[in-house]
């Protein structure tokens, strides 16, 4: 989750964000910040994620959930 | 599908791209974007400037500029050309095909085959297969095959998903039959499930363009676009190929007992940076052995950009020198390939600008 954490901070232009957190809270949070997370979740936990599947996310703790669901299944 | 071909080579390429350039700087406004965002977006995706045509020019035009210059040249001669290949998704017409409106503006003679093909971004993979099943009869000695696009007339320049990565070019490659060339692997794929990817929805008999088609609107990202113009869906589009295209390269690789360090550079389609540097990463590919910059420089060209980062990143090295080189094209259809080939020495390997103001179609 950490090292998670740290990638989302980068990928939202943060220092630090928390997984309760709103990811509409983000000024940075679009499309491209989408489009980041897919690649992310590829390249961290080898997980092929869709931008809509990633849209059922409110919160930054959603995100890893969502992530981390599909790599068990 | 495997593909083999034998005692065929590559004997030449020259591209075309508009003098016209413009800056994604001062395209911003355009977009309903905050600048600060669109900047961010700007050097993720490595966007910077792009060549696109400012009046209504057309695919044949920039084919034809193209063939008169190496005629012009002495480095082709009308006369021996056999067949003529036309790769676009911007044709002049719905009919006739692009490739007899080229023929017939240069003056050809009757013996050419002319072919049309709707490919997108791996236009030119399929393009060389085209070229050398033609090869394969004994009257067609010299191939020349044409990408061309001028996409930029079919993308909403209010559309941030697209225009600040596309850009207009053609290129021409010869293809002829050489007895001493190394033999040449190539794999192909197709999945029209997908088609929607990439689409111009409208213009054609399934939704002829009228004056609702051309209606901009808005979409839930803040890009104004018609149905006339192109609509890609970018992350279907991103997740397609970081799954499909490392698969069939290493396919290719493993299936050639080829290792990365074998092939002296990458000659990839160019949809932008960002894919192109996955793609990298996921091969084990170094980015000095994948260029990465057209998109930066001309913008994405759909199926001229492999011509395009040959002509502008090894022009020098492959008049000199043989390189062996993996091509890979991905896109509309969904359509993914790779080929992996001996490229060089070339008779020639150029780049040329279209001046508008000279050359009126």
């Amino acid at each position: 989750m950490d090292e998670f954490l740290a990638e989302m901070a980068e990928i939202l232009e943060e220092d630090t964000v928390n997984p309760r957190d709103e990811l509409t809270s983000f000024e940075s949070w679009d499309s491209l910040a989408t489009l980041s997370v897919v690649a992310m979740a590829d390249d961290k936990f080898g997980v092929n994620m869709s931008a809509q599947e990633l849209q059922r996310a409110v919160t930054v703790e959603d995100l890893y959930q969502l992530i981390t669901a599909k790599k068990a299944a | 599908m495997k593909l083999s071909y034998s005692g065929k080579a590559i004997t030449g390429m020259l591209t075309v791209v508009p003098a016209h350039e413009r800056k994604f700087v001062d395209e911003m406004a355009n977009f309903n974007f905050s600048p600060k965002r669109s900047i961010k977006l700007a050097e993720v995706m490595g966007y910077d400037r792009h060549r696109i045509v400012a009046g209504a020019v057309t695919s044949s035009d920039l084919a034809v500029a193209g063939l008169e210059h190496l005629f012009a040249g002495g480095k082709l001669q009308r006369e021996e050309i056999d067949a003529l290949v036309v790769v676009t998704q911007t044709p002049d017409h719905l009919m006739p095909g692009t490739s007899k409106v080229v023929h017939g503006r240069l003056g050809l003679h009757h013996d050419v085959f002319c072919i049309d093909l709707n490919q997108g971004c791996a236009g030119f993979i399929i393009g060389i297969m085209q070229a050398f099943m033609l090869l394969d009869q004994p009257t067609i000695r010299k191939v020349v095959l044409v990408n061309v696009d001028v996409m930029s007339r079919k993308v909403s320049p209010r559309d941030r998903n697209s225009y600040p990565l596309i850009g207009d070019a053609a290129s021409v490659t010869i293809l002829e039959c050489d007895a001493g060339a190394p033999a040449i692997e190539a794999r192909l794929k197709m999945d029209g499930a997908r088609r929607e990817a990439l689409m111009i929805p409208a213009g054609g008999l399934r939704r002829p363009s009228d004056a609702t088609t051309a209606e901009m609107v808005e979409d839930e990202e803040g890009n104004f676009r018609a149905l006339d113009n192109l609509k890609m869906d970018g992350s279907a589009v991103f997740n397609f190929v970081l799954t499909e295209v490392p698969e069939l390269i290493r396919g290719l690789l493993a299936e050639t007992n080829t290792d990365v360090a074998d092939i002296d550079s990458f000659l990839f389609h160019q949809p932008n940076r960002f894919m192109l540097q996955k793609l990298a990463d996921k091969l084990g590919v170094p980015y000095d052995r994948m260029p990465s910059n057209v998109v930066e420089h001309f913008g994405n060209s759909s199926g001229v950009t492999i011509p395009v980062a040959t002509t502008s990143n090894l022009s020098a090295r492959l008049v000199e020198e043989r390189l062996r080189v993996c091509l890979a094209g991905f896109g509309a259809g969904l359509t993914w390939g790779a080929m992996l080939l001996e490229l060089g020495p070339l008779n020639f390997c150029e780049m040329i600008e279209y001046q508008e103001d000279n050359q009126n179609g």
